[in-house]
């Protein structure tokens, strides 16, 4: 913005106190002479604010901007447009890194938050869905104690036909035979490897594979394979376990395919 | 198949170990399905794994 600019919109919304850009001596002689035309005066210039302000926010009616670099091969074939992953913030991480998840990592933005590479969140979706269609769907367990990862895995174990334990993780569900609750997965999907420590530890003592959502801050020891992605967000692990789901559901030849509202859980 | 044969396949990936226990997990590639075996202290520190068929690395 020029400060031509500026005092043209100034002088059209202080016209009636002609004191208010007193900065600008030339602006203000100008508008003192216009007086005797004030409402032209006001209808003109309300249209070259208009045409200044078109001018310098075209994108203000294109929808919200979104971080541009997030991958390094920009021509890479996703899922879904590379939009649709930065609207829903998987590839926002977290203020802190470690060293198992650096690989997947992509930058630092200036605020400290790690970029992760939605490059590699794409490609460890279809992966992991080639390694669920290995399995039978009934010995499949998905877990989150994390709050916003509740719906989108009860439902992406609705749509798979895997078994899903939300909420607190009771100990002894996979080691403990006289607990009622006592199931015999082949392979445990976990949201949080955090959240979901009791899962994984327990999946290691009957020695299962894990699959877990790691952010960037997440260590991955005991974890199988690794699916890059903000476990934080409440859209970013719809769009996952959406995403998770459908690939799933098309490696074993099902015609369903979900949409991602079915994934987005009321507020 | 011999058990030579069986304890032969049953090697860590990532370190070569035999592999005994529970806490050991095997699996299918999730690229090509070949068999990957993960020894427990391999997976506890998350070594990285490489499928010898496809060149998969995980986890």
């Amino acid at each position: 913005m020029t400060d031509n600019d500026n005092d043209a919109v100034e002088v059209v919304d202080d016209d009636s106190d002609p004191d208010a850009t007193g900065d600008d001596a030339g602006t203000t002689a100008e508008a003192s002479s216009d007086q005797t035309e004030p409402v032209a005066d006001a209808a003109e210039g309300a249209t070259e604010a208009a045409e200044v302000a078109e001018a310098e926010e075209p994108a203000e009616d294109q929808g919200p901007t979104f971080d541009e670099d997030v991958m390094p091969d920009e021509e890479a074939d996703l899922l879904i447009p590379v939009e649709d992953y930065l609207a829903a913030g998987v590839h926002i991480g977290t203020q802190q890194k470690t060293q198992d998840m650096e690989r997947f990592i992509h930058r630092v933005r200036d605020d400290g938050l790690y970029v992760l590479d939605v490059s590699q969140t794409d490609s460890r979706i279809r992966t992991a869905a080639d390694f669920l269609a290995n399995y039978d769907p009934e010995r499949i367990l998905v877990t989150s104690s994390r709050q916003y990862g509740r719906f989108p895995a009860t439902k992406f174990a609705d749509a798979v036909g895997a078994r899903a334990r939300t909420g607190r993780f009771i100990p002894g569900t996979l080691t403990n035979p006289d607990y009622d609750g006592y199931i015999e997965p082949d392979v445990v999907v976990v949201t949080d490897p955090i959240g979901d420590a009791q899962a994984v530890k327990e999946a290691i003592t009957v020695g299962i594979p894990v699959i877990a959502m790691c952010d960037s801050n997440n260590q991955t020891g005991n974890v199988d394979l690794v699916v890059p992605t903000n476990n934080k967000g409440r859209r970013a692990l719809s769009v996952v376990y959406w995403l998770l789901a459908n690939e799933t559901l098309d490696r074993r030849g099902s015609d369903t395919v979900y949409a991602l509202d079915d994934f987005e859980d009321e507020i | 198949m011999s058990q030579s044969e069986q304890r032969r396949t049953k090697q860590c990936v990532s370190c070569g170990i035999n592999i005994s226990g529970i806490s050991a997990a095997t699996f299918d590639c999730p690229d090509c399905g070949h068999e990957i075996s993960r020894c427990a202290n391999c997976r506890k520190q998350s070594n990285l794994y490489e499928c010898p068929d496809c060149g998969f690395t995980g986890p």
